[in-house]
């Protein structure tokens, strides 16, 4: 089943002492990056189990027609809370969480440039998670995902929770900002000798690429959360028809942050899955310049595509046609990676472990939502599906096997490094098809009811005789296996964190330079560094030690330098 | 969903094209895929290729997917701009609308759409038009953002407070076709729909008298009323 593994672990070994467990005050005090990442990829993770209970509540209540469960405020704020937790408390944070914790070890540094800059990040992180949660107390916001102007505005909500959504992502966002300003420091300024840039790794790539994005779209978004916050406190126009100010202007500013956010979330899962195919296929990945490049283009120009979600607003068919043009022109970079992905596995040797299950997931997942989105940026066609659940399905799709099966497959892979314990593997498989099953009995019912019937989103009832009375209560069973799914990585990751057997300190055979470090690694991130001389700098370590061992033998890929180890 | 207007006839033609782009996607990536795990899934003994793909088929790749969003974006422009088309009103619509369309104004407010039609009569919820005529409607919102969705006769447009956005619709068929709002708009979101009803000309005229004498009689009992000081 498991193909052969070289005999020679190149990782400096020194736990001969026992090591002091850090008390959680302490991890939470510090301002080391790989604390900073755990408790930002511990809180993410919490989110999603508080996001899957908001969308079960939702999904019961579309269960079945015109049902009266939850009343329509109820629904609108459940619908608002869901979508702030999912895209601001968990996908953003958890794809960041991750790029905190190893960016830096991937570069090979032994710390970060800024680390009080990025510890401020985590913590506005968290507070603005409770501001959106002590919200919960009074009156969360009613006006749903994306809280379009001029509903958001104070003469329609004129409760405080708009005020507690806008200062709650603000807080989100600026410490989003301020996390990606340390890691593009430092991924600019602290690299190990030799760790060029074409030799960093592919996830250390989409941690830059993420980071500079979020330098573009945060402040977008932080500017628009405040022109909001000035309308509805402080007598403001900004988005407010008749004096000066426009609607559309918040569509505009809204869309460029959430489109970014969607590639930024794609990026960090095409990112990680670069990383763990080609380890678990035993084969260097394909293309890796094609892959670097794409995944700077998939930044750029699908986050200039923003104007795909307003084609049936009254914008010029110019502007139409430019937002189609961009989104298509994504089909380009978002094929080659797949295309090196599988490339990569054609001619492995593939081994089944669980980060490699749902990397395949991943793939599947959000290769179905992406090629779902084409029919959403053709612009005639977005007249028809705009807003209705066939939108939802592809954004579900290319999302959750973004940032679940994505940062799942990350999460199984990268465990062992974090806590030193690998996760169960049987658990890990029985979660994989659960969650597999799910998503496409969740989806698949609503692309219909969306395509077909055209049901549309974020309506807190749907009517008895227009046909999708059966989907939507096959989508609800759905989303309760997902959940269940879900569940159980999240249970194995909690048991596992003490309980799981032990790893070792290269635990999967990977190449790049975390698996030099210890599990988990310590303060200072490495005691020695090795010689980076290709992009590959742990294989390089392996074929010199079983050259040095064996000199007889010829070495199987012979480089022109020797690392020194 | 049967289209009833030239417009959305083209936009279900449209639908199909991006569904058969999507399922070829679909198929391919995770065809390949599942050959992948399948051929290649490791043994024991079994070793793995170290070769790389050369530049020459990343680029023969590359063209391949380029190729296929150019021909995605040329059938979506000509398919677009077909939908875009004003129709003409044929022999069988009303006989004044025949130069240009019969303008109505559709005007969004929480939660229920209100339709003035040129002879000053109004009406609410329902939309009464006449067939094989070309109708325009003119989207403005009194409050926040609604969108206008039957899919039957057209595709969705948003009515923003502040502009005007338009529908351009000829119903084919007479009857009744119904929609949704389709832009999150408060409280009443899921309940405020909206109906065409397609009639022959000469009941759009009969409509449009009996709606105005309605909407007159009414204005005149509320005023005869307030006079005998029966409402203050």
């Amino acid at each position: 089943m498991i193909a052969e593994r070289p005999e020679h672990r190149p990782e400096l070994v020194v736990d001969g002492y026992p090591r002091r467990r850090p008390r959680w005050t302490e991890i939470a005090t510090s301002a080391d990056h790989k604390d900073v990442g755990r408790v930002m990829i511990g809180a993410a993770l919490g989110f999603l189990f508080i996001a899957l209970v908001e969308l079960l509540l939702m999904r019961l209540q579309l269960a079945v027609p015109e049902n009266t469960m939850l009343t329509p405020v109820t629904f609108n704020r459940l619908l608002s809370l869901y979508g702030a937790t999912a895209i601001f408390l968990f996908a953003i944070p958890l794809a960041l969480g991750f790029f905190y914790y190893l960016a830096p070890l991937q570069a090979g540094a032994r710390g970060t440039a800024l680390p009080r800059v990025g510890q401020i990040g985590l913590w506005l992180y968290l507070a603005g998670a409770t501001v959106l949660y002590s919200g919960f107390l009074f009156t969360p916001s009613e006006a749903g995902v994306n809280p379009l102007a001029p509903l958001s505005e104070l003469a329609f909500l004129p409760n405080n929770g708009v005020d507690a959504w806008a200062a709650a992502t603000g807080l989100a966002t600026l410490g989003f900002v301020l996390l990606s300003v340390n890691l593009v420091a430092t991924l600019h300024g602290l690299r190990a000798p030799g760790m060029a840039w074409r030799r960093l790794p592919v996830f250390a790539w989409a941690a830059g690429v993420c980071s500079w994005l979020m330098l573009f779209i945060g402040p977008v978004m932080l500017g628009a959360i405040s022109m909001l916050l000035i309308d509805r406190n402080f007598d403001g126009i900004f988005f407010a028809d008749g004096s000066g100010g426009s609607p559309l202007l918040w569509s505009h500013l809204s869309w460029i942050f959430f489109t970014g956010a969607y590639m930024l979330i794609l990026i960090f899962a095409l990112g990680a899955l670069a990383e763990i195919v080609p380890v678990f296929s035993r084969r260097p990945l394909q293309g890796r310049r094609v892959v670097t490049g794409s995944l700077v283009a998939i930044a750029a120009i699908g986050t200039l595509a923003w104007m795909q979600n307003m084609l049936t607003a009254p914008i010029g068919i110019g502007w139409m046609y430019f937002a189609m043009l961009l989104s298509l022109a994504l089909i380009v970079p978002f094929g080659l990676i797949f295309y090196n992905l599988i490339s990569t596995m054609v001619g492995g040797a593939l081994q089944m472990r669980a980060p490699l299950l749902f990397a395949l997931g991943a793939v599947s997942a959000i290769s179905i939502g992406l090629a779902a989105e084409i029919e959403h940026s053709m612009v005639a066609v977005a007249w028809r599906l705009h807003n209705t659940t066939d939108a939802t399905a592809a954004t579900h799709f290319a999302l959750v096997g973004g940032a679940v099966f994505g940062g799942f497959a990350g999460l199984h892979y990268w465990f062992p490094k974090m806590t030193g314990r690998t996760m169960g593997e049987t658990m890990a498989r029985m979660s994989f098809w659960t969650m597999g099953l799910g998503t496409l009995v969740a989806f698949v019912p609503l692309f219909v009811a969306g395509g077909d019937h055209g049901e549309v989103v974020d309506a807190y009832k749907f009517f008895s005789g227009t046909g999708v009375s059966t989907l939507n209560l096959i989508a609800t069973i759905g989303a309760f296996v997902l959940a269940i799914g879900i569940l159980l990585t999240l249970v194995n990751a909690i048991f596992s964190r003490t309980g799981g057997s032990r790893a070792g300190h290269d635990q999967w055979g990977g190449d790049s330079l975390e698996w030099f470090a210890l599990s988990p690694p310590e303060p200072h991130n490495f005691d020695v560094l090795p010689d980076v001389r290709s992009e590959r700098p742990l294989r390089d370590i392996r074929v010199a030690i079983a050259h040095r061992d064996s000199p007889a033998e010829p070495e199987p890929a012979a480089r022109e330098t020797q690392p020194v180890a | 969903m049967t289209p009833h207007s030239p417009g959305t006839d083209q936009i279900d033609t449209l639908l199909w094209i991006g569904f058969v782009a999507a399922t070829i996607l679909i198929v391919a990536i995770n065809g390949a895929l599942i050959y992948a795990v399948r051929r290649y899934r490791g043994t024991r003994g079994s070793r793995a290729s170290e070769s790389v793909t050369g530049r020459r088929s990343q680029l023969r790749v590359g063209a391949v997917l380029t190729a296929f969003a150019a021909v995605v974006f040329v059938l979506s422009v000509i398919y677009t701009d077909k939908a875009r088309e004003t129709p003409t009103t044929e022999a069988a619509g009303l006989a004044s609308a025949s130069s240009e369309p019969l303008t109505i104004s559709a005007t969004g407010q929480q939660w229920l759409w209100r339709y003035d039609y040129p002879n000053e009569a109004f009406s609410y919820y329902k939309l009464v038009v006449p067939v094989d005529t070309t109708v325009q409607l003119d989207l403005v919102s009194t409050d926040v953002i609604h969108t206008w969705n039957v899919p039957a006769l057209a595709g969705k447009r948003d009515a923003v407070p502040g502009k005007t956005n338009h529908v351009v619709f000829r119903a084919d068929e007479e009857g009744v076709f119904e929609g949704d709002a389709a832009t999150l708009s408060g409280q009443a979101y899921a309940p405020m729909r909206t109906a065409v009803e397609v009639v022959s000309p000469a009941k759009y005229q009969e409509f449009l008298k009996a709606q105005k004498a309605d909407i007159q009689a009414a204005q005149d009992r509320v005023v005869g009323l307030i006079e005998n000081g029966e409402v203050p």
